[in-house]
C-alpha cells in the first residue's frame, strides 16, 4: 500500500545557532543581520537523497507538501518527481504560520506521517495543529533538538523513514521540547516538556518460537511496568513515590486511576494522589512530611534526559533529599533503542558527580525486569 | 453463536505462513552426515549441531545395538521410578570425570534441564542476571521463576558487575546465567570472569555450554576446561545432542547441585529416561572422546580454513571464536535469498534474520563438521564466493 507522506522544512530553522543565537525563533533578522545563512533545506536534501539512493529507492510513496523551499524544491533536488503541493506562503519570509497553515493541510489530507526538517520550534509548531494524531518524524536541523521527535543524524532519519514505510516501526509516545521562552527572557534557562506527540519508533520483540517473534505493544509493556510500580508501591507502604512527566509514567498513573498530570510533577502515597502538579517548593514541603521517598523517572527527548529537560522542579536540593538510591528509572524497550544512554543534567555540580560515579544505572523495562545502562552527566 | 474451540489454530497458523513465518521443515533422506541429501538434494551440511560427526561413528552406533539387545527398546519408566538403569548412573560418572566436576546428571534434553532447573534455583527476593543474547530455553526457564531478572549487554563484564553491585544490597540470592558459545555469533563468554565476578558477590554462576560442549577445551571437555577452571562453575549445563552425536541435556557441578537437581527439577521428575540405547551411545561418545582426539582436532582445522578463507573473499564473519561462524550480509531479505541459493548450489546453511539479529545484521550460519573434507570446504567456499559476488556482499 501507497504511503502518504506530508513534508516540510522550515527554511529559517538552525539559523540563529551559527551566529550564536539560541535559536531562531523570532530574531531572524538579527540572524541574517549576523550573517546567517539557510540550512535546512541544505539538511532536508542530504537526508532525502540518502533516502532515495540507499533506501527505498522512493517507491510507493505519495508526497504532500509546500511550495519552494518549504518543501518542493528540496524534494526536486532529490530527484523525487511524484509530489503534490498542497501550501504556498503568501510571503517570501515564511514563519511559524506557514508551518502551521501547512500542517492544518497534512491534518485534512489524512497523510500517514508528517516528515519536517527544523528544530525544537519548529516540532512544537506542528505539534501544535497535530497533536498526537498524526506522527511526526524530524530531520535535524534546528539550533535546539531536545525533542524526541527527530533522528540523530540525517542519515539516521533516512534509514527511520525506509523502516517506518517498509511498516517495520511501529507508533509511539516522544516528546516535545523546547526552551521556555519566558523564563528565558527572565535569564533563565529551562527547556520545558511542552506536550506527548506520536512518533516512530522500534518495536520491542519477544521471543514465541524457535526464531519467531512478536512484537508487543508499548501499552503492554506499559501494562508491565504498571504492575511493577504497583508491587513497587506496596512493598514501600509507607514511601512518598514523586512521580515525574511523560507519557509512561502518566499510562501508569492513570491505570493506578491517580489523576495526575501528563507533563508536571506528581506526588502519590499509598496509591493516592497528594501533590499534582507541583514545583520545587511543593515537593520540599512533602518531603518534610513523609520520611522516605523514591521517584520515578522515565528518559525524556531525543537525549534520553532523566533530569535537567522537562522536570526542572526536580532541583538539585529536591535529589539530595530524595537521595540518589531512591530514584527508579523506568522505559519502555523501544525508548531504550532510540536513546542507549540515560543523560542526566542535575543542575548542581556535586550531584551530577553523584552520577557520573555511578556509572551505570538499572533501567526498568518490563515487571520485575531491568538491565544495565550507561548514564552520561554534563559535567563529567 | 457457539464457539469454534478449533479455529486459532488454522487462523494463526495461516497467518505465520502468511508473513512466511512459518517453519518450512526441511526432510533429511540420509543420517545428517556431511554430505546429506535433504529434499531429495544431495548438500554440504552446514547447519546440523554434529560438530564431531559423532552421529555416525561405528563405536556409537555399536553401543546403541549393543544395549538395545541387551536391555530393549525403551527404559520403561521416569528416572525417578523404575527408570533408572544401571547405564544412566555410568554415563553421569563418566561425564564427572571426563568434566572436571564432582557429579553430574543427565536430562532428556537440553532444554529440559533449562526449563527444570533454574526455575529451581531462584524465588521471589531473588534475582537473575542474565546475558542480552543468552538463548531461548534460559529465556523460557527464568520465565517459569517469580524472581526479579536484570540484564547485561552481550558480555560486558563492567556491566554484569554493576548489576551485581546493585543487586547485591537488596536480594538473598543472585544467579547469573549465560549461554558459553553464543549460537548466533558463535563468541564465547568470558567464564573465567564471570566465576571471579559471581564468587566476589557470591552469586552462583551457571552457563549453557550447549555449542561448546564437545568442541572447546582440551579434547572438547567444554567451557569449564577452556578457561581452565574445572569445578569451579556451579551449573555447567550442555548437552548430548550437539557434537556429542546423541541426544539428551546434561549438568556438571557439584554432589549438592545433583542431589537438589534430580529431586527438584520437575522436567527431569516427569518424563521418561532415556533409551538404554541412548544411554549407551552417550557412554561411547565420551569414550570416544577421551580416546580419539582427531575428531575435534578435524573439527577446529576445518573451522581455521573456512572462516581464514570467507574473510580473505571479504565477508564478514563477526567475532565468531568458534565453529559457528556467522556470514554477515546485512538485510534480512539478502541472507534469505543467499540461503536459497546456496541450497540451489548444494550447500545447506540457514539464514538469521532481524529480529534474531540486529536489523543490519542478518547472516547466514554456518556450522563446521569434523567430518567435511577440504575438497567440501572448497566447493562450499567457491559457491560462497560467486554468489557473495553476485548479490553484491562481496
Amino acid at each position: 500500500m501507497q504511503s502518504r507522506i506530508g513534508f516540510i522544512v522550515n527554511p529559517i530553522a538552525g539559523m540563529g545557532g551559527r551566529v550564536g543565537l539560541k535559536g531562531t525563533d523570532g530574531v531572524l533578522k538579527k540572524a541574517v543581520e549576523l550573517g546567517a545563512k539557510p540550512l535546512a533545506p541544505k539538511k532536508a536534501q542530504e537526508m532525502l537523497k540518502e533516502f532515495v539512493s540507499n533506501f527505498s529507492k522512493n517507491e510507493g510513496i505519495k508526497w504532500f507538501t509546500c511550495k519552494g523551499d518549504m518543501g518542493s524544491n528540496e524534494l526536486q533536488n532529490a530527484g523525487i518527481k511524484d509530489i503534490e503541493i498542497v501550501y504556498e506562503t503568501a510571503d517570501k519570509n515564511t514563519s511559524a504560520e506557514d508551518t502551521k497553515k501547512a500542517c492544518k493541510r497534512f491534518l485534512d489530507l489524512d497523510v500517514d506521517l508528517i516528515l519536517f526538517c527544523g528544530g525544537d520550534g519548529t516540532a512544537r509548531d506542528i505539534f501544535e495543529i497535530v497533536d498526537n494524531k498524526i506522527p511526526i518524524l524530524g530531520i535535524p536541523s534546528g539550533v535546539k533538538m531536545h525533542s524526541g521527535a527527530f533522528g540523530i543524524n540525517t542519515s539516521a532519519t533516512a534509514k527511520m523513514l525506509h523502516e517506518f514505510v517498509n511498516k517495520n516501526l511501529t507508533i509511539g509516545d516522544v516528546e516535545i521540547m523546547d526552551l521556555d521562552e519566558d523564563l528565558y527572557r527572565k535569564g533563565e534557562w529551562n527547556i520545558r516538556l511542552f506536550g506527548i506527540a506520536k512518533g516512530i519508533v522500534e518495536p520491542t520483540y519477544i521471543q514465541v518460537g524457535k526464531s519467531f517473534y512478536e512484537s508487543v505493544s508499548d501499552d503492554e509493556i506499559k501494562d508491565e511496568l504498571t504492575e511493577h510500580i504497583i508491587d513497587e508501591i506496596e512493598q514501600n507502604n509507607d514511601y512518598l513515590y514523586i512521580f515525574g512527566p511523560g507519557g509512561t509514567i502518566d499510562y501508569i498513573a492513570r491505570k493506578m486511576n491517580v489523576d495526575n498530570t501528563l507533563l508536571g510533577i506528581d506526588a502519590v502515597y499509598k496509591k493516592k494522589l497528594v501533590g499534582k502538579d507541583i514545583n520545587e517548593k511543593k515537593i520540599l514541603k512533602l518531603l518534610d512530611k513523609y520520611q522516605n521517598a523514591k521517584v520515578i523517572l522515565s528518559p525524556i527527548g531525543a537525549q534520553g534526559f532523566i533530569l535537567g529537560r522537562g522536570n526542572l522542579q526536580l532541583s538539585p536540593r529536591v535529589i539530595k533529599r530524595i537521595g540518589v538510591d531512591n530514584i527508579i528509572v523506568i522505559s519502555t524497550p523501544s525508548k531504550l533503542v532510540h536513546t542507549p544512554v540515560i543523560r542526566v543534567d542535575a543542575g548542581d555540580k556535586t550531584l551530577d558527580k553523584q552520577f557520573a560515579d555511578l556509572e551505570y544505572i538499572m533501567v526498568v523495562t518490563g515487571y520485575r525486569f531491568s538491565r544495565v545502562v550507561k548514564i552520561q552527566t554534563n559535567n563529567f | 453463536m457457539k464457539r469454534n474451540p478449533n479455529a486459532f489454530l488454522n487462523e494463526e497458523y495461516g497467518e505465520l505462513v502468511k508473513k512466511s513465518l512459518d517453519w518450512k521443515l526441511r526432510i533429511l533422506e540420509t543420517g545428517s552426515t556431511p554430505h546429506s541429501v535433504v529434499d531429495g538434494k544431495e548438500v554440504i551440511m552446514l547447519c546440523s549441531n554434529n560438530y564431531l560427526n559423532l552421529s555416525n561413528h561405528p563405536r556409537l552406533i555399536q553401543a546403541a545395538i549393543d544395549a538395545s539387545k541387551k536391555y530393549g527398546a525403551g527404559s520403561g519408566s521416569v528416572r525417578p521410578i523404575a527408570g533408572t538403569m544401571k547405564l544412566h548412573m555410568e554415563v553421569e560418572k563418566r561425564l564427572a570425570k571426563f568434566k572436571g566436576t564432582e557429579s553430574s546428571l543427565i536430562y532428556q534434553t537440553g532444554f529440559a534441564a533449562n526449563a527444570g532447573l533454574i526455575p529451581q534455583l531462584a524465588a521471589k527476593g531473588d534475582i537473575i542476571i542474565s546475558d542480552e543474547l543468552n538463548h531461548g530455553s534460559i529465556i523460557d526457564g527464568v520465565r517459569l521463576t517469580k524472581t526479579d531478572r536484570a540484564i547485561y549487554k552481550h558480555r560486558n563484564m563492567v556491566e554484569l558487575e554493576k548489576a551485581l553491585n546493585n543487586a547485591d544490597k537488596k536480594y538473598n540470592r543472585i544467579l547469573i546465567i549465560t549461554d558459553g558459545v553464543f549460537s548466533m555469533d558463535g563468541d564465547i563468554a568470558p567464564m573465567d570472569k564471570i566465576v571471579k565476578l559471581g564468587s566476589e558477590y557470591g552469586a552462583m554462576t551457571y552457563v549453557d555450554d550447549a555449542h561448546g560442549e564437545g568442541v572447546i577445551g582440551p579434547d572438547g571437555r567444554g567451557i569449564g576446561a577452556h578457561f581452565g577452571i574445572e569445578g569451579q562453575i556451579d551449573v555447567e549445563m550442555g548437552t548430548f545432542s550437539k557434537a556429542y552425536g546423541v541426544v539428551g541435556g546434561l549438568i556438571a557441578g557439584s554432589q549438592d547441585l545433583v542431589n537438589f537437581a534430580y529431586n527438584k527439577s520437575r522436567t527431569w521428575l516427569l518424563s521418561g529416561s532415556h533409551p538404554p540405547a541412548v544411554a549407551a551411545a552417550q557412554l561411547a561418545a565420551i569414550d570416544v572422546l577421551e580416546t580419539e582426539p582427531e575428531h575435534v582436532k578435524n573439527l577446529w582445522n576445518n573451522t581455521n580454513y573456512f572462516k581464514k578463507e570467507l574473510k580473505s573473499m571479504g565477508f564478514d564473519t563477526g567475532d565468531s571464536e568458534t565453529p559457528i561462524t556467522p556470514v554477515i550480509v546485512g538485510e534480512s531479505s539478502i541472507a534469505k535469498e543467499l540461503s536459497n541459493l546456496l541450497f540451489g548450489e548444494g550447500v545447506f546453511a540457514l539464514p538469521i534474520v532481524f529480529p534474531m539479529v540486529a536489523r543490519d545484521k542478518a547472516r547466514i550460519r554456518t556450522m563446521m563438521n569434523a567430518g567435511l573434507k577440504r575438497e567440501d570446504l572448497d566447493f562450499a567456499l567457491e559457491k560462497f564466493e560467486k554468489l557473495g559476488k553476485k548479490l553484491d556482499i562481496i
